[in-house]
């Protein structure tokens, strides 16, 4: 008799997999680097056969851009939540934004690396994710910051610029898991602009 | 950069070294900034420089060992006219300092798209080897802001993170503008970058009587 085991519908086995073969490459990329990662270092940390990476992707590039803009999605996602769930002004909207980032950040460490930093470099393609992550980081604050400060309008670009910099030098020294430590530091700068301006504005 | 006479021209070996390297170098730099870093192969930099690929190596040991060399002194470019702009407003006050080293650093990006793009573009994108060198290059512009820099407007301290943010910043936008083409019209962002610098030290207000007076 064939030992029994728990029967999973073919669908849901189909995407744990697929989550599996992305989770891989964000840890091997976060570990060596995406140029040393190869097929058969992802489908042995995966566990799974080499066919169903195929199955489920074209190759190397294609697992990793998949891996990048689903890690992205779950960020923006969770700091859009966030936002949207603040309570009062401007500065609130902008703590609130900013913890659930860099908590996401901390709980995610191979995600982060593969976003911020691997990203920008590996493939031109994974390069212009990068871009476009920073992009509707920009567009997320346009939403949310106060309106006719009379501030550049480039200042969310620099704003972004400037966050993404510091978070990038913390994943880069093996301390993103202390990034919510930054919290105080980067929000003094990125309200400090506004402050002022935006209730002269009003 | 001028090739040197062809035939017997009396200039020492290392005169001619040096110049190939330069040219190399120079030739890099261009290729990069037209057909990206893919496309840069070791036969269109030595076209470009007028030295031969067997010349080429005799300087260089690859395509990346050129690019380092050509990121460093694009760097260091950038540095010497930073610096110099900062030292000529020893006079000035910290803002006043501040804003002729931004000046001097958009203008000379916004004269020079090659440079621009070698040093705020590929040195992020070409790969792990150069990115170390972005992050030491950037981190080396942050003591123009730190060095004397006042305290907040309301008289609390400005967070040292913000040093940082304000350089990873500008950085930031002016690569975003580069890579968009726009490397060219990079002076048109000089009122904004100099008020998101100057704005954390000494208030929006009176950092824009800064640049409208610059």
């Amino acid at each position: 008799m064939k030992p029994t085991r728990p029967v999973l519908p073919k669908e849901f086995v189909a995407v744990r997999k697929r989550r599996r073969i992305m989770d891989a490459i964000a840890e091997l990329s976060a570990e060596q680097g995406y140029e040393a990662t190869k097929i058969g270092d992802i489908v042995r940390r995966a566990g799974v056969a080499r066919k169903t990476l195929y199955d489920n992707f074209e190759g190397k590039e294609e697992v990793f851009l998949a891996a990048i803009d689903s890690a992205l999605q779950e960020a923006l996602v969770r700091v859009e939540e966030a936002c949207a769930e603040a309570e009062g002004d401007w500065p609130a909207h902008v703590e609130a934004g900013l913890t659930a980032l860099l908590a996401h950040l901390a709980e995610h460490p191979s995600e982060a690396r593969m976003c911020m930093i691997d990203a920008l470099s590996a493939t031109p393609a994974s390069g212009a994710r990068y871009d476009d992550a920073v992009h509707r980081f920009v567009e997320l604050m346009r939403r949310h910051a106060p309106q006719d400060t009379g501030l550049p309008p480039t200042i969310e670009e620099t704003l972004v610029g400037g966050v993404a910099w510091i978070l990038n030098g913390q994943i880069r020294r093996g301390e993103v898991e202390q990034a919510p430590d930054l919290l105080p530091q980067l929000l003094e700068f990125v309200v400090s602009p506004y402050r002022g301006v935006g209730k002269s504005a009003s | 950069m001028e090739r040197l006479p062809r035939g017997r021209h009396g200039l020492s070996p290392e005169f001619v070294a040096r110049n190939q390297r330069e040219r190399l170098i120079a030739g890099l730099t261009e290729a990069l900034f037209e057909v990206g870093y893919q496309k840069t192969t070791v036969s269109l930099i030595g076209q470009r420089a007028a030295v031969s690929k067997s010349d080429f190596y005799k300087h260089f040991e690859s395509k990346d060992e050129c690019f380092y060399a050509a990121y460093e002194a694009a760097v260091e470019r950038v540095r010497e006219r930073v610096a110099g702009a900062c030292a000529a407003s020893t006079e000035g006050s910290w803002a006043i300092r501040v804003r002729e080293g931004i000046v001097a650093l958009v203008m000379l990006f916004a004269a020079d798209p090659a440079l621009a793009s070698i040093t705020l573009v590929e040195g992020l994108r070409a790969g792990p080897g150069v990115y170390d060198r972005y992050q030491t290059a950037v981190d080396s512009f942050v003591p123009y802001v730190r060095d004397g820099a006042p305290k907040a407007p309301d008289g609390g301290t400005v967070p040292a993170a913000t040093d940082e943010a304000v350089v990873g910043g500008i950085a930031s936008l002016l690569g975003r503008r580069v890579l968009a083409g726009e490397a060219e019209r990079l002076e048109e962002l000089l009122p904004d970058v100099l008020e998101f610098a100057l704005s954390p030290y000494i208030g929006a207000s009176e950092a824009r009587r800064i640049v409208s007076a610059g």
